[in-house]
């Protein structure tokens, strides 16, 4: 019989809701938390109240002696494990020995000093308040620059000048470019400490099997297998005895893009009781522990001519790193670098970062990492160009973009723009929100004495980290893509997603690709006993290169598949369509069920075909993707108050295609929720003892939904030519526009009072005084 | 956290040195101080009890006294740690004569750490400033009952 | 939450309740919404918790002579959205209805809020500025004390060891006069950073009373008694918005120092003046 098929819309591009969210919104599924084990115990984990002493003695007998106790462990216990790795190698990198529990001494407020285990939480609770520490209290120093000053107090001893390296790039000739500059704008720049503040805070379970010498271990991380080689490289553990599992991750932001001195101890824990044992840190742990992002004090200087071409850059960086190295603490600044010249075409520039040790929290990625700070600042210095050439700054921005026709475009920091065409996103926005128009309206709100502002920030990021060899830990990423003999279809994606939808746009990809229906998908992560070896989520990678590996695969698979049907239905070739083989000349057909329980029942097999439909790919990215746009921000400030409000947020991103509007949107909401939050709230304040003031929700301003404005997003499309699917990334997206456009806005808004740059958050005192008129 | 002010002490400018000085006094002036004392030459081991609202905490700590120029001026040194977290006090005490009595300038810095330097951020400028007024009513209180006081007892 | 013990009773009368708070260090728990968050950092640690959650009949909300009586255990929201305090004491709806948010309205109670005494406590320039009464009962006593005797200093009120608040008496407001309660937010906590409530009572195009007063920006909320003064002898509402900060002491923390709280309060005397006036016939 002869049926016509009808090739079946391609989900590709469809707002298809979340499978993810059901399970999330009506609390089924499993956090950390969650968890519950026969026999399991509990850990609080002890920790400096101060940022810089010498612990002079450690009694845990009153602990100990506390009903319920069960073990203490301190520093000796765990002396000879580790060090906590850090992934960054930087010439001349100096990298202190990062123990699981302080030694001798502590760096930091929430430097972990002893452990504490108990039959339940409380009691672990009360008996950490039974620990008596005497320290010497010793000098801090939390602030970077303070921190470079000679005389400064010595955050390791053994480096009284607080340095943790030093890093020059250049490209171009910048000495020439300074030379030949008709102006030279200069500017110091912050990019203040953030705290990432995942929903969920980290945790971990840790369950010790002494009959196989084996550990199975949970924890709220981005990156499961990575985690699992580097805990076994710590505990010394063969890797293959060792399994990490995420559960359910509420959010990372790449603060879980990490290995924390926690997921060792509580591994050590487990080993030592023989029991399995549960940590959660409380949101003030998360404040202290968990690392946080930013912390850059920039100083740039920008060269260029008078009629507005921008001729280089030069930038000196100081990173606040904190006390310790993460995983990737040193790395961050020379993405930064990486990132400096922005979306413009000179090809000049020159960098040198300090990486400075203070008595804090460790910096290290946190959503942007390092490309937030980069676009703040050439953002900025385009805005101040501007002003003091008394240009548009959207003409100027226009003068400067590569042009569309100019790519792959080789940037003078050493990489290769894939894809754009940058005056787009830009004339769309303003085309949005009547540019001229607003110009005329700003002149008369000046002449009656109000304030309001036009910000732009055209932004440019480096997305789908990345390229194995521009990566610390391999930069490809894994799939496999088993179909069932039931013919069901199960993915196994490296990649470990947290909150970015994966499970929905990964069964789009294979619906699309195999022509099944999408509830007949299952995507599996994060279990290292299940999934083969993979890298993580992070960096805007999941879908540009999880997804790609996952396209690879597929096509492996598919063919396979081809022969199985062909072989059923006895012709040369069949099409994939309607969750069957369908010969496309006969129009006879044979269902995937049938396909596949052929290959698995394989009484007959096509030639050279082995049983079974599982294929598996590891995807090599042959370059970074850049995803770019513009963001347009309209504010007005209260005169009297300081007190900004948004009145408009117009969003034009360009994440190459889109696989599915509903969660890019998403992403792109809760990208600008961070911005807004650095632009507007968020600062991790220290005091210069290194007691971290802004210790809780109570005093740190995190964006909620009554203060965020109507986001109106929309998209241009500049496909990437670096993977099959063109797709680019858009995870930090909102993140990386955001924060220029509203402190643009904000300048521009009092630019006639003489003010050119204001320090981000903009509190109302801040913006306020400058009001007052105090010029910065 | 940088704190100043002045209280007026009704009492003569010698009086009020020695009033300043005296454990007995300070013992019951300082909000919250159960026991002081004496561990050498003006120091003395103190235990207090916070007690602000819900809050409360215990504080271990010892207050001394330094620089005395008798009588107009001292440091006077507070600290105290306990679960809840540590502060440490140190402020110069100035005393003039003024009319109807002597004027106590301070001005130091209070340091604070643990839970209530990270959570009470809000509150530690208003909860300083309130604890150093309520020091010195009690003080002012302790000041009119005469004869409560007999420091060569104690010392 | 991980709190340290404690023992918890759940009393189903007043004078049980009563009773159990005569002796010893006892807590009173009523919406939780301040006394939970600090015995989850452990900076309370209360050895006995008396929940008022099953005492019966201490969430009135009644008029009667002039006088709207409010019991102690009557939350945020409801006295946003009650139709007596909404006609009868709008002030103080409008007060409510800017408490934290809606999880924290649904649960925290007036008799909670004030005893707290939190200095940035919205309801205390409000109850300030309508003058009400509170009234505190104990096994052995029932008084009613005077709002402006009641908020003592941060965190410390007249309540006295074993007794209660029972109710807040609110002298209703006049349909003609005008009110307006107007807050700066903490961005992250939610609380005032300056809070102004103001009433205004209109005789011809004369002011014939103003009440006003201000939390958030000092120790304990407090009257604008000079500002009143100056709106009742004729004096515009700039100029005596400009004097509502005088002769108090200013609050500091990483969002406001002292000088811009003090701005703070008087540009929003001014808008909150401006919008009762308005509102007066
Ligand atoms: C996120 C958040 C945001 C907030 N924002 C604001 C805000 O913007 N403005 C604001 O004003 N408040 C705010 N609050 C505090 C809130 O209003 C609390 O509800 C209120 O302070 C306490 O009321 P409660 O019923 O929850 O009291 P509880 O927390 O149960 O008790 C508080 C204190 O009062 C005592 N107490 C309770 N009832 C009585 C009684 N009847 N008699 C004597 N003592 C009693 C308790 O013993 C305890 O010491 C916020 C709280 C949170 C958690």
């Amino acid at each position: 019989m002869a049926t016509t098929t009808t090739k079946p819309e391609t989900l590709f591009g469809k707002k298809i809701r979340r499978r993810e969210d059901p399970r999330l919104l009506t609390g089924t599924a499993t956090y950390l938390d969650d968890i519950k084990m026969p026999g399991m115990h509990h850990a609080c984990v002890v920790r400096s109240p101060h940022a810089a002493a010498r612990i002079k003695s450690l009694n845990v007998k009153p602990a100990l002696a506390r009903p319920g106790v069960t073990a203490v462990f301190t520093g000796a216990d765990v002396k000879d494990l580790g060090p906590i790795p850090c992934g960054a190698s930087l010439p001349g990198l100096r990298t202190p020995h990062h123990h699981i529990l302080a030694q001798d001494r502590v760096y930091l407020v929430g430097h972990p000093v002893a452990v504490v285990v108990a039959t339940d939480r409380y009691i672990a609770a009360d008996a950490v308040d039974l620990i008596e520490v005497d320290y010497e209290v010793l000098p801090a120093v939390s602030d970077p620059e303070k921190a470079l000053a000679p005389g400064a107090p010595a955050v390791h001893p053994q480096w009284p000048d607080n340095t943790a390296f030093t890093f020059h790039q250049e490209g171009g000739d910048i000495t020439g470019a300074f030379a030949q500059a008709e102006v030279v704008v200069k500017q110091r720049i912050t990019s203040q400490r953030l705290i990432p503040t995942s929903m969920e805070t980290r945790g971990v379970v840790a369950d010790w099997h002494a009959g196989d010498k084996s550990l199975t271990l949970w924890s709220s991380t981005q990156i499961p297998h990575l985690l699992r080689t580097l805990l076994a490289g710590i505990l010394g553990m063969p890797e293959n005895h060792l399994r990490v599992i995420t559960p359910e991750v509420g959010g990372g932001f790449g603060s879980k893009l990490n290995v924390y001195a926690e997921e060792a101890l509580m591994a050590f824990v487990s080993m030592r009781i023989g029991k399995p044992v549960k940590w959660v840190e409380s949101r003030r742990e998360n404040f202290l522990c968990t690392i946080h992002g930013r912390g850059h004090v920039d100083y740039f200087e920008l060269a260029a001519r008078r009629d507005g071409t921008m001729l280089g850059l030069r930038l000196k960086l100081i990173q606040d790193l904190g006390a310790y190295h993460q995983l990737l603490t040193p790395a961050i600044p020379t993405l930064s670098v990486l990132m400096m010249p922005g979306l413009y075409k000179f090809k000049n520039i020159s960098a040198d970062i300090v990486g400075v040790f203070t008595n804090c929290t460790p910096t290290d990625a946190y959503r942007g990492a390092g490309r937030p700070e980069a676009t703040h600042g050439i953002e900025r210095m385009v805005d101040i160009l501007a002003a003091e050439l008394k240009m548009d700054p959207a003409e100027l921005r226009r003068k400067n973009f590569v042009g569309k026709d100019e790519f792959p475009f080789q940037t003078a920091t050493g990489l290769a723009y894939d894809s754009g065409n940058y005056v787009l996103p830009l004339d769309t926005a303003l085309a949005e929100i009547d540019y001229p128009a607003l110009r005329r309206e700003q002149q008369q709100a000046r002449a009656s004495g109000k304030l309001m502002g036009i910000g732009l920030s055209t932004y440019g990021e480096i997305c789908a980290i990345g390229p194995s060899p521009a990566t610390p830990a391999g930069g490809w990423e894994s799939a496999t893509v088993k179909i069932e003999p039931s013919g069901k279809i199960t993915v196994m994606t490296g990649a470990s997603p947290h909150g970015q939808g994966e499970e929905t746009t990964f069964a789009q990809i294979v619906a699309d690709e195999l022509g099944v229906d999408i509830d007949d998908v299952v995507v599996v992560h994060g279990d290292t006993a299940i999934v083969q070896y993979g890298i993580g989520t992070f960096g805007s990678r999941g879908t540009a290169i999880g997804g790609t590996a996952l396209y690879y695969a597929l096509q492996e698979l598919k063919g396979k598949v081809k022969k199985f049907g062909a072989m059923l239905l006895e012709c040369d070739d069949v099409a994939l369509a309607g969750g069957k083989c369908v010969d496309e000349r006969s129009g006879k057909s044979v269902p995937f069920a049938q396909v596949a329980a052929a290959s698995y029942r394989a009484m007959k097999l096509p030639p050279n075909t082995q049983p079974g439909l599982v294929a598996t790919y590891f995807w090599e990215p042959p370059n970074f993707t850049f995803p770019f746009g513009a963001h347009v921000v309209i504010t007005d400030v209260d005169r009297e108050t300081g007190q900004v409000s948004i009145r408009r947020y117009v969003a034009v991103d360009d994440c190459g295609k889109i696989i599915n509007p509903l969660i890019v949107a998403g992403q792109v909401h809760g990208g600008v929720a961070q911005g807004l939050g650095q632009a507007l709230w968020e600062q991790a304040v220290y005091d210069e003892n290194g007691q971290l003031l802004s210790g809780e929700l109570t005093d740190y301003a995190l964006p909620r939904a009554h203060m965020m404005p109507w986001i109106e997003s929309s998209h241009t499309e500049t496909p990437s030519p670096v993977n099959p699917l063109g797709v680019k990334g858009v995870g930090e997206a909102g993140t990386i526009g955001c924060s220029p456009a509203v402190v643009n806005s904000v300048v521009d808004a009092l630019s006639h009072l003489g003010v050119r740059h204001i320090d981000m958050p903009l509190t109302p005192e801040k913006v306020w005084k400058l009001i007052q008129g105090g010029r910065a | 956290m940088k704190i100043s002010g002045s209280f007026l002490v009704p009492v003569p400018q010698e009086r009020a040195f020695r009033l300043l000085q005296d454990p007995v006094v300070l013992a019951r002036s300082m909000p919250g101080c159960d026991t002081l004392e004496r561990i050498g030459d003006n120091e003395y081991h103190m235990k207090m009890k916070m007690v602000l609202a819900s809050i409360s905490g215990l504080f271990d700590g010892k207050v001394r006294i330094a620089d005395s120029r008798p009588h107009s001026s001292f440091r006077l040194i507070v600290e105290g740690a306990g679960r809840i977290g540590f502060m440490k006090g140190d402020g110069l005490l100035t005393l003039t004569p003024v009319e109807g009595g002597t004027n106590v300038g301070y001005e130091g810095t209070v340091e604070v750490g643990g839970t209530i330097a990270a959570v009470g951020q809000r509150l530690l400028d208003t909860t300083a400033r309130m604890m150093i007024k309520r020091f010195f009513e009690k003080l002012t209180a302790e000041s009119a009952s005469s004869g409560a006081f007999s420091p060569t007892a104690i010392l | 939450m991980i709190p340290q013990d404690f023992e918890y009773s759940a009393p189903a009368s007043l004078k049980e309740a009563l009773e159990l708070i005569a002796t010893g260090e006892r807590k009173i728990l009523a919406g939780g919404m301040s006394l939970i968050p600090l015995m989850k950092l452990r900076l309370a640690a209360p050895e006995h918790v008396v929940d008022l959650a099953r005492v019966p009949g201490l969430d009135y909300i009644t008029e009667s002579g002039g006088t709207v009586s409010i019991g102690a255990t009557v939350t945020h929201h409801d006295l946003e959205s009650s139709p007596v305090i909404r006609g009868r004491a709008p002030l103080l709806a409008e007060a409510a209805g800017h408490i934290g948010d809606t999880q924290v309205r649904n649960m925290g109670t007036i008799g909670g809020s004030i005893a707290h005494a939190d200095p940035a406590a919205d309801y205390p320039a409000s109850l300030l500025a309508l003058e009400a009464q509170i009234r505190l009962v104990s096994a052995k006593s029932d008084r009613t004390v005077p709002a402006s005797d009641f908020f003592l200093d941060a965190f410390t009120t007249a309540i006295e060891p074993g007794e209660l608040v029972l109710e807040v008496l609110v002298p209703t407001e006049e349909p003609k006069e005008g009110y307006r309660y107007e807050k700066v937010a903490h961005p992250a906590s939610g609380f005032a950073v300056v809070g102004v409530a103001a009433r205004i009572k209109k005789a011809g195009a004369k002011i014939s009373m103003a009440r006003i007063g201000v939390t958030g920006m000092s120790s304990r909320a407090f009257r604008a008694l000079e500002a009143e003064k100056l709106l009742e002898s004729g004096a515009g509402v700039a100029q005596a918005a400009a004097t509502v900060a005088e002769g108090q002491e200013a609050n500091q923390d990483l969002y406001a120092s002292a000088d811009y709280r003090r701005h703070l309060a008087r540009i929003w005397a001014a808008r909150a003046l401006s919008v009762a006036l308005s509102r007066a016939s």
